[in-house]
């Protein structure tokens, strides 16, 4: 434990010796930078260390003398302290060639600050082990990163973006706070292990309230409204680190929930499962229909944090079948999403910040042709579109295979599971297409093709550290996806400490699966390669020439002839109407001789254009008609605190 | 042994399959049609040849036809052809394939992005989209599968009399699932009435115009690409057309070999009688293929449980 609170301390330091040199912009990068970065190191190394030697540790401060901190290390947690660990680690890195505006120094000091403040929030927040120290890890990493995403203040739409994160993530907090209060008032306890004495009418009220919390944080639909607006506003290092790890920390708050009600219910499952799918297909739905590459990614966020619900739904629905290999499936085929997504997401934040330093634009439309210049950046972001898109033989395939596998168990259950299963398995399949669609959007756009506009044409990609950190995340994932034994191993640990009944889980069988995968990707490279090695021989001693494209006998192509990011999606977007409704501002064209004219599309979140009708004006119009309260009369006040207490002190 | 010259068998034959289709309607326009060997002929003539390349490509233009080629070859390894074991299996194998099979489309699409030609990017569209159609139905087949067999292998559906199996406990709702597997087919390999490979228009094509840029051997590597994969999908077709075995492995060979005229028959009289659709009609008759094996299933399961 000591270890873990030492790499804590490290990260910590390496934010705070910033504040205090940014007279000297490049070191007081490298200090935050190397601070940060050792710090993930040390955490990293010794979170593998204690999950592949599984064993509680666990250690208890005693906080204003009235509360005790708890924190406690068990496989779960070190299973998300190593995605944390390892994806700020490459993002501090990233950071120090990505931070290069020595006139913002102050504010650079401050970001690395903040910065240290939510990977050390993080990581303590999967530890904690009572509900006062979860709940204040939970709020110094909301309020850090609410600090993160307002970097760029002087924009208002980034002020928006930060006020609305900030709504959500305190109302989703309150909503955490209820479920621990109903677990506190039942038991009397703030440890997490009491709430397995709950009846199970509260469980259910707990286990909804936490959902709701947990789920505004992970960017469940329909609770996703601040992430597509958030992302963007934010760094492209904290866009990675909020979207790959930090939201996961939502995804940590369900399982264990879950694990501590000990209540192994189909309900629970259902729940999940459901808002897993809604998430998963309109996440990626609407993702197709952005125009801004970093709002794209973070509507990505909402589509994978929806198969990682449908893995831990189908988890959850195995257990309470009865279905132990079902169960592990889903749980260790969710579980290794989180890593996996985790990686490459942060890889495609990474690739994206790349270009929005080196073009200046998000706009998907105004790019092109990219990886001609940017060799590095284009090739790990099509690894990273590979990956998301779950294809053979990367990491994405891998998760997706497991829960594919857990739900085909599933279908042999009865009617309502059954039902669920099979819901789930096609939507799965539904939101992979999509995912397929919506990467070769990016990439052909962004990275393909001629540059269809200014910005796009001088471009470079200089930058060592965020070259090094992209390559090594697209590495990972490679690495997993062909030798995922390992990685699949660490997942089923995780599993195992939830206490799901099962003891020791049997490792043999999932082995089987995955050194089936490594086999298949064996066989994909080695039929690959003999076809490579064909061509070369048949190309040898041809004439290669270059020519234009070929524009089927029209001989004057333009650049702005090339199909956008926005037709691309049109047909497909037409089909989802009825959930993505589309805004379209145009000026039709007229005449033999027609003026100028433009078009512009916006496609609406069902959930943004609802929540605003549903929910905000009628609580504006409700604290409207309360403002007589606030009429700023100081004893006023004072006697609405007395009532308050003479309140609760009858009732308490 | 006898895997690989199967294998082998398939791969030589494939061509020769897909030449059926342009005789039968060279007969229905009443023409002679060309040479059996045309296809042939044409893969010789193109290894034979250079390549010109757009100076808007890159890499990914190279690495379209042999990731798309790869996909079609391995996923033939794991098909049991005329009902014999194939080369590899595993529990699980058949998701293996329909995502390798997304990864040559990724491919596909991004090689035809590299161009930079607006009508490549048109056609790129559409093949990103109606395969979404497409794999929501095979995986509906796949559920209906393993509800019947309990496992999650072609091996283990296709292998010789095991689609015997399938008929006996699904009975007549197969039936469904034979056509909305014939739909999958013309939808996946771009025949009529999703996509015309004989038109002249680039406008109205799909697969067809996506490969515009490419020529010489990387052209032929596409086309012996989309012949295997043509192969695979008439090979399910077949087989669960005539799921008998009639207890040798020759005239199991010989009687699959025979089906599978039927199979490309179906498909060059349904070119030759039907039209193409409108593009926005596409989704819907793709549709129709997720309706039947949704049916299907949920049929059989009734009368099951």
């Amino acid at each position: 434990m000591n270890q873990f609170f030492f790499a804590v301390a490290l990260i910590l330091y390496g934010g705070l010796v910033p504040l205090f040199f940014r007279r000297k912009f490049v070191f007081m990068k490298a200090t935050g930078a190397l601070g940060i970065g050792f710090g993930c190191l040390l955490g990293l190394v010794n979170a593998i260390i204690k999950l592949f030697h599984p064993q509680i540790y666990s250690t208890s401060f005693s906080y204003l003398n009235a509360f005790s901190l708890t924190f406690q290390i068990d496989a779960l947690s070190s299973f998300f302290l190593i995605a944390i660990f390892a994806v700020s680690l490459l993002a501090a890195l990233y950071s120090f060639h990505y931070m290069d505006n020595p006139a913002k120094a102050l504010r650079t000091a401050v970001h690395y600050f903040f910065f240290s403040l939510l990977v050390a929030a993080m990581a303590l927040v999967v530890t904690a082990n009572n509900l006062i120290s979860f709940m204040l890890s939970w709020e110094i990493m909301s309020l850090s990163s609410f600090f993160l995403v307002v970097y760029n203040y002087e924009i208002e739409e980034n002020r928006r973006a930060g006020y609305l994160y900030f709504v959500f993530s305190q109302v989703g907090a309150m909503f955490i706070f209820a479920a621990f209060a109903v677990i506190y008032a039942h038991t009397g306890s703030i440890g997490f292990d009491a709430a397995a004495d709950l009846p199970d009418a509260a469980k259910i009220l707990v286990f909804v309230l936490a959902f709701i919390g947990f789920g505004s944080k992970a960017g469940v639909f329909p609770f996703h409204v601040w992430l597509p607006h958030a992302h963007p506003a934010a760094s492209s290092h904290i866009s990675a680190v909020m979207s790959g790890v930090m939201i996961k920390t939502g995804i940590y708050g369900i399982v264990r929930i879950y694990a501590v009600l000990d209540w192994h219910t189909a309900l629970f499952g259902d729940i999940v499962l459901v808002a897993g799918i809604l998430s998963g297909v309109l996440g990626v739905v609407y993702a197709l229909g952005q125009h801004d590459l970093k709002r794209l990614l973070a509507y990505h966020s909402v589509e994978n944090i929806g198969i990682i619900l449908i893995g831990i739904g189908i988890g959850m629905i195995g257990v309470s079948a009865d279905q132990p290999v079902m169960a592990v499936l889903g749980f260790a085929g969710g579980l290794l999403h989180v890593l996996n997504h985790s990686i490459f997401k942060s890889l495609l934040f990474m690739g994206a910040g790349m270009v929005l330093r080196k073009t200046g634009t998000r706009s998907i439309d105004h790019l092109g042709g990219l990886i001609k210049k940017m060799k590095i950046t284009g090739t790990t972001f099509l690894i990273g579109s590979l990956a998301i898109s779950g294809l053979p033989p990367l990491n994405g395939f891998v998760s997706e295979f497991l829960i594919y596998l857990g739900g085909f168990r599933g279908i042999s259950l009865g009617r309502t599971d059954f039902a669920f299963c099979l819901l789930a398995i096609v939507s799965l399949a539904v939101i992979g297409g999509l995912a397929l669609a919506c990467f070769t959007k990016v990439v052909g756009v962004v990275f393909q093709g001629e540059p269809r506009s200014q910005v796009a044409e001088s471009v470079d990609e200089n930058g060592p550290t965020m070259l090094i950190s992209m390559l090594m995340l697209a590495i990972a994932c490679i690495v997993i996806g062909v030798f995922p034994t390992l990685f699949m191993t660490m997942a089923v640990k995780a599993v195992a400490s939830l206490q799901l009944g099962y003891g020791a889980i049997p490792l043999a069988p999932f082995e089987q699966l995955t050194g089936n995968i490594t086999r298949a990707a064996a066989l994909i490279f080695a039929v690959f390669f003999i076809i490579l090695a064909l061509r070369t021989a048949l190309y040898r001693g041809k004439t290669i020439t270059r020519s234009g494209t070929w524009g089927c006998g029209f001989t004057r192509p333009t650049v702005k002839m090339q199909y956008t990011g926005s037709s691309f999606a049109a047909s497909i977007l037409e089909f989802f109407r009825p959930v993505a409704p589309l805004t379209e501002d145009y000026q039709k064209v007229q005449g033999n001789f027609p003026q100028q004219t433009h078009y512009r599309s916006h496609v609406n979140d069902i959930a943004e254009l609802h929540m605003d009708r549903i929910v905000v004006r009628p609580i504006l119009s409700l604290f409207d008609k309360l403002r007589w309260l606030q009429h700023g009369d100081i004893h006023l006040y004072i006697g609405y605190i007395l009532l308050a207490i003479v309140v609760l002190l009858f009732f308490v | 042994m006898r895997s690989i010259i199967i294998l082998a068998l398939a791969i030589f034959l494939a061509p020769l399959y897909s030449a059926l289709i342009l005789k039968v309607k060279a007969f229905f326009g009443g023409k002679k049609g060309p040479p059996w060997l045309i296809n042939y002929f044409t893969l010789i003539k193109l290894l034979k040849k250079g390549s010109v390349y757009s100076t808007s490509t890159t890499y990914i233009f190279k690495l379209g036809p042999m990731v798309s080629l790869s996909a079609a070859v391995t996923a033939l390894m794991f098909l049991p052809i005329a009902g014999q074991p194939p080369l590899f299996s595993f529990n699980g194998d058949i998701i293996l394939l329909l995502y390798l099979f997304g990864l040559g489309r990724f491919f596909t699409i991004a090689a035809a992005m590299d161009t930079a030609s607006p009508f490549e990017g048109m056609g790129a569209a559409r093949e990103a989209y109606f395969p979404i159609i497409c794999e929501a139905t095979l995986f509906m087949i796949l559920i209906l599968f393993t509800v019947l067999t309990g496992q999650l292998s072609l091996a283990a559906y296709f292998s010789s009399g095991q689609p015997l199996i399938l008929w006996q406990a699904a009975g007549s709702p197969l039936l469904f699932v034979i056509i909305a597997f014939f739909i999958i087919l013309l939808t996946e390999n771009s025949r009529v009435p999703v996509d015309d490979p004989a038109t002249h228009l680039e406008l109205t094509m799909i697969h067809e115009v996506m490969v515009l840029d490419h020529s010489g051997p990387d052209f032929a590597l596409i086309e012996l690409g989309s012949f295997l994969k043509l192969f695979f999908y008439a090979t399910l077709v077949s087989l669960l057309i005539c799921p008998f075995s009639l207890g040798s492995t020759v005239a199991d060979i010989g009687l699959f070999f025979c089906i599978l005229v039927l199979v490309y028959t179906a498909v060059g009289v349904t070119e030759s009688v039907m039209a193409r659709y409108r593009m926005d009609k596409v989704p819907q008759f793709v549709l129709t293929s997720f309706a039947l094996a949704f049916f299907a299933t949920v049929i059989t399961l009734e009368f099951m449980r």
